[in-house]
């Protein structure tokens, strides 16, 4: 096992959320400054968990992860996911306009 | 060739070229010299370098819907000022050939389409009778494809800061939708009243609101390492 994302990534991530740019889209967006700290802890526990393998960083870092994934699901669908692709979605064009040949 | 109620009804009159009986004759002058070719190459460039367009192909490829440039893009001919559409019924991205004169606004329209086209792939979207999935599928292509960035924003002379993305993404939707649907303005805010909470938190496939391209690299690296990310949670 190894961490879900490389420890660069959780570096850069921490770097752009703390950034001024970042900062300001967020406010333009949500209204308020964004909470950066969790990438930080996660790169921590990332560097902890591949140079000394311990288990509390590995278990804190996966935690962290999946409840990342959890807010992102923080909604109610308006529409039903498909099981399958649309069936015409490669279907030729050429076919459509066969009506009136 | 008249036109019948339906196709005013869903927008198609946006779209002449689209209802047309005899295709077009295209001659090597039209497409060295015209708007033609220039949205296509406009648009490959779009294709090949904009992380956006990168992450929702790539996403759309792996659900099941692979897009090819020549079935599912048409460079066309449009009425007023609309930039582009999504046409269910064909599969296919329109692009305004005649509106879009910058790779930048051309980035953003094949972003906004490709949202819409990802949408119908992996969800049941009743494009022509629902308007709550017509409204969420705007709300969320206004909402992720920088369609509302701060600079577009302050171009159109819209001055807002403070949350002002989320007026601008309401405001886009209602646009959108009154421009291909006979609804009035305060039905039109209503639908995407009731929608918006759920949509504008519905970020696939990007896992966040991409504000710009670094963003939206970010996004594109998250998601090209998803297989990894998913088998060490």
């Amino acid at each position: 096992m190894q961490p879900p994302r490389t420890c660069e990534d959780y570096l850069s991530e921490f770097r752009h959320c703390k950034s001024f740019r970042n900062r300001f889209h967020h406010y333009y967006t949500y209204g308020t400054a964004p909470s950066c700290q969790q990438w930080k802890a996660d790169y921590h526990n990332c560097s902890e968990w591949e140079r000394h393998k311990l288990t509390e960083a590995k278990d804190a870092l996966q935690k962290s992860e999946r409840r990342r994934l959890e807010e992102q699901k923080n909604f109610t669908p308006v529409w039903k996911l498909r099981q399958a692709p649309p069936g015409d979605w490669h279907r030729p064009l050429d076919q459509e306009t066969q009506q009136d040949s | 060739m008249g036109q019948t109620k339906q196709d005013e009804e869903y927008g198609y009159d946006l779209f002449p070229e689209r209802n047309a009986r005899k295709p077009t004759q295209i001659t090597i002058r039209d497409s060295l010299f015209t708007f033609r070719n220039k949205c296509q190459v406009m648009l490959t460039f779009a294709m090949e370098t904009s992380p956006y367009a990168k992450l929702l192909l790539s996403a759309m490829k792996n659900s099941g819907c692979k897009v090819f440039k020549d079935r599912h893009f048409s460079c066309e001919d449009c009425d007023g000022t609309v930039s582009g559409g999504f046409d269910a019924a064909s599969s296919q991205i329109v692009l305004c050939q005649n509106n879009i004169h910058q790779q930048a606004h051309m980035n953003r329209v094949v972003t906004h389409e490709l949202i819409h086209a990802f949408d119908h792939c992996r969800a049941h979207v009743n494009w022509f009778n629902n308007f709550r999935h017509l409204a969420c599928s705007e709300i969320r292509a206004a909402n992720l494809s920088g369609d509302c960035s701060f600079n577009n924003e302050v171009s159109r002379f819209n001055f807002g800061l403070k949350e002002h993305h989320q007026q601008c993404v309401r405001g886009r939707a209602v646009r959108s939708i009154l421009a291909v649907r006979k609804v009035s303005l305060e039905e039109a805010q209503k639908i995407v009243g009731e929608v918006f909470d759920s949509c504008f938190n519905d970020h696939a496939p990007f896992g966040r609101i991409p504000h710009g391209n670094k963003d939206a690299k970010f996004a594109y690296r998250e998601y090209m390492n998803r297989d990894r990310y998913y088998m060490n949670l």
